[in-house]
């Protein structure tokens, strides 16, 4: 498979404007690669340094020492950012402030119409994205109108538009409500089948790192766990001593197995937590 | 002895056009003095609107709130006192924060009140400390402060004001799970250590069931129940229908009954969940754990 | 509240008025702004008010939003008038008493204007009524455009009107909130006293400058992020075409001006 994002050695500081460093290491020696086509989740409390790596990986941020390559084009030359940019698309946290202009449809046409695209090319394009996430009935609302949750899906139906290949989500659902929140996990979910669109999703929410193909668990500036969502989140310990929630599912059968039950330890999601347990219980 | 009491409470807005909404709907309601109640609901069930009502912020259409028997709209002069015993929490309360220093933002409360000098630093102090602000900290600017430290001075604003009620609306919205879990403790230990009455409004269960004696739930503007947090949830299911998410282990235990496990009806933490679970298992096999 | 205002508001609608190109309704709307304002006699103002009544009633709008228009408007209206009778003395007098003369001239130039002011403020709305915000900046940047030449930032300009549009209710409904907020920690605002609520503002305006700020810092960051480079290689989704009814229209507006200058003339 090919390669869509990689970092070799990336370490990253904030500076002022002269150039004067302002902030400790954030990102320290960072060396990994995201596959084309895949899901990863990255975990981590706030302040360890994974909204820096969202934003080193489109190019907003370059890194201090160390290459970031996005799509194969690498970061730090100012030449490649446009190129870069319509190939990694990005969403952010707070929904209000990425929407540009005050009717969902012509929002969501601002990336096209900067791509430079035909009218016509835009205009189906729009119509499009607006279906990919369910939000064609809405197409003449203002922003102002809708909920956080809504906001959202026109945020991401913005980036989609532009037909990336990647889109990285910097904690998209940290200021929704539960109804939010899965509207957006499904529209994510969504993409992935329709366009098998690489998905790098920033997040501090268990539940929605454990649908990922990969976790990659922060702490520090580090990457201290990369792994799949089945043996991160059965190693409780590892994950509550950086300051993460384990999903109730695996906290349960962990604390049972720590008081000598013989149980495996190896549900993330509810139905495999219940199967378990019925097998222990009805013998 | 009821702190808060509501009757036939009742708010409506945009009345007389097409985007009438009752947002509100009689609402009777009693508090008692101490008691920390978790207000659940989803967006739009009419909980913040009714949170607005208990300090005066909005006045009802109809029906009637009682603050320590005392009606809050029979004198209007008496608002801005009752403001001071019905302490407010705001959503990101941290986008209120605008003084030169976290002292002195903390200190805009008790100032307003007419507190004097030494009154008020003995105030704001206190409630840095529920907070675990530094003195340090005190010193600086607001805006130098992380996200989760901008959070707790903000709501230090309020507990400084001594509030007989306070309420705190979506107080963990936001933030990742450690900051989560601190600022829930720093607010069950300010419960805990004044007595007084806190309204804890929140979307996730989780949270609330953990640390509230009672829950109090609302769903289209009506009350649907208030009751003690066990009782609640044995209507578990029904508070799922309506799109409340209730803790995953509460959805797991209720499906472990259905398929034949005989467990309680209303397990709502971890610890409840091992307790039981295991002592099936230990009848099961006869009081034998280890394998 | 600061949500009940409703000029510059927008109705979807999909009447005559609605469907013209906001390009010719900009330009219509300053002739007849010209047409309401030209001479200075009653019969001057027929053009304008028929003109007004027949954009109008294209436009299928109710004709009690109007009256909210003008209704916060009417004191202003009144002191106008009160003003103009008093001051103006020319002309037959009708009535005296004492120095204070109700002449002629004075009662005309009152009526004279009530009523543009009305009319200029109906027919401003009808234009924002029935075009939408994003309509209206994208027809001003084109028929600015021209200005480019002399290296005026046309774009910026109208990408500027576009953002201002679109947080305005974003950031009242954030004023609502801190107000409220800051009224729940014993801020001023009820006070009597005009020196309470001028210092209970400081409490509204420093969190509100702060958030714009990161407002304004994220919403960049975020144009950058989906290839916003001004107007570099830029185009639009919705094309602006002149159709037949533009055209029709826009002679009509002008043989009703011509009409109202030639009267003005002659006579």
């Amino acid at each position: 498979m090919s390669i869509q994002l990689s970092a070799e050695h990336l370490s990253f500081y904030y500076t002022d404007e002269n150039g004067n460093r302002t902030s400790g290491d954030v990102l320290k020696d960072i060396s990994l690669e995201i596959e084309k086509g895949s899901f990863v989740a990255v975990l981590g409390h706030n302040g360890s340094g994974k909204s820096t790596l969202a934003r080193v990986f489109n190019g907003i941020l370059v890194p201090t020492s160390g290459k970031v390559f996005a799509n194969g084009l690498y970061t730090s030359d100012d030449e490649n950012i446009y190129e870069i940019r319509r190939h990694v698309g990005m969403v952010f946290q707070n929904p209000d402030n990425q929407i540009v202009a005050t009717i969902v449809e012509d929002d969501i046409a601002f990336g096209p119409e900067n791509l430079g695209l035909p009218s016509e090319e835009i205009r189906d394009r729009v119509d499009e994205a607006l279906n990919a996430v369910d939000m064609y009935d809405y197409r003449f609302h203002a922003p102002s109108q809708l909920s956080g949750g809504q906001k959202q899906r026109v945020a991401i139906a913005g980036i989609i538009a532009m037909r990336p290949d990647c889109i990285i989500l910097d904690e998209p659902t940290a200021m929704l409500d539960p109804k939010g929140r899965s509207e957006v996990m499904k529209t994510i979910h969504m993409l992935r089948e329709i366009y098998g669109i690489t998905v790098l999703l920033i997040t501090h929410y268990m539940d929605e790192a454990v649908e990922a193909d990969r976790v990659i668990v922060i702490d520090d500036g580090k990457v201290i766990i990369d792994n799949s969502p089945e043996n991160v989140f059965t190693k409780p310990e590892l994950l509550q001593a950086v300051g993460l929630d384990v999903p109730q599912s695996t906290e349960l059968l962990w604390r049972l197995k720590n008081l000598g039950v013989p149980v495996s330890v190896n549900a993330i999601n509810e139905e495999t937590c219940v199967d378990t347990l019925m097998k222990l219980l009805v013998k | 002895m009821v702190i808060l009491r509501t009757e036939e409470l009742t708010y409506q807005y945009s009345i007389g056009t097409p985007f009438e909404k009752t947002a509100v709907d009689h609402v009777n309601l009693e508090i008692e003095e101490g008691t920390f109640v978790g207000v659940i609901g989803s967006t739009g069930s009419g909980k913040s609107t009714l949170m607005q009502h208990f300090n005066g912020l909005l006045k009802p259409t109809s029906g009637h709130i009682y603050i320590k028997d005392k009606d809050i709209w029979s004198d209007k002069n008496n608002l801005r006192d009752l403001r001071f015993q019905v302490g407010l929490v705001f959503q990101y309360p941290e986008y209120q924060l605008f003084e030169e220093t976290v002292y002195r933002d903390i200190a805009f409360g008790p100032l307003n009140m007419g507190l004097t000098e030494n009154e008020v630093r003995e105030r704001v102090y206190e409630a840095a400390a529920f907070v675990k602000l530094t003195e340090e900290q005190l010193e600086k600017s607001p805006f130098s402060l992380s996200g989760g430290q901008k959070r707790r001075a903000a709501i230090a604003g309020v507990m400084a004001m001594c509030p007989s009620v306070l309420i705190l609306d979506e107080p963990t919205a936001g933030l990742d799970p450690m900051g989560r879990e601190e600022i829930l403790a720093e607010i069950k230990n300010y419960h805990k250590k004044t007595g007084c009455t806190v309204m804890l409004v929140s979307h996730s269960m989780e949270d609330v069931s953990r640390y509230a004696d009672k829950l109090l739930v609302m769903n289209k503007g009506k009350m649907f129940c208030y009751d003690d947090t066990k009782e609640v949830f044995k209507r578990a299911e029904e508070l799922q229908k309506m799109g409340l998410a209730v803790p995953e282990v509460t959805r797991i235990c209720i499906e472990l009954k259905n398929r034949g496990i005989p467990l309680d009806d209303s397990i709502y933490t971890v610890d409840e969940a091992v307790k039981q679970i295991l002592e099936f298992y230990k009848s099961k096999n006869g009081g034998e754990v280890l394998c | 509240m600061l949500k009940d205002i409703t000029i510059g508001q927008y109705f979807p609608g999909n009447s005559f008025l609605h469907r013209l190109d906001p390009r010719f309704k900009i330009v219509m709307t300053l002739m007849y702004i010209v047409m309401l304002f030209m001479g200075n006699e009653i019969y001057s103002l027929i053009f304008g008010m028929v003109y007004c009544a027949t954009a109008f009633f294209l436009s299928k709008l109710p004709i009690k939003l109007f009256g909210k228009n003008i209704k916060p408007l009417l004191p202003i209206l009144l002191m106008t008038a009160i003003l103009d009778i008093i001051f103006i003395r020319e002309g037959t007098v009708y009535f005296q008493l004492g120095i204070f003369k109700l002449t002629e001239d004075g009662v005309f130039t009152a009526v004279r204007m009530i009523v543009r002011i009305i009319f200029l403020i109906i027919g401003s709305s009808l234009l924002t009524y029935t075009t939408s915000p994003i309509q209206l900046t994208d027809a001003i940047e084109r028929l600015l455009s021209p200005l480019k030449k002399l290296h005026f930032p046309v774009h910026s300009f109208a990408m500027m009107m576009t953002i201002a549009l679109r947080f305005i209710p974003t950031l009242m409904d954030e004023t609502d909130k801190i107000i409220a907020a800051q009224k729940a920690r014993g801020a001023g605002f009820d006070s009597p006293k005009l020196k309470d609520k001028a210092k209970a503002l400081v409490p509204v305006l420093i969190p509100l400058f702060v958030s714009s700020f990161r407002r304004a810092e994220e919403l960049a960051t975020a144009m950058e992020c989906r290839c916003y480079r001004g107007d570099v290689g830029r185009t639009k989704m919705k094309i602006m075409k002149a159709g037949m009814n533009d055209i029709i229209s826009f002679i009509f507006t002008l043989i009703m001006l011509c009409a109202a200058i030639t009267v003005v003339v002659l006579f």
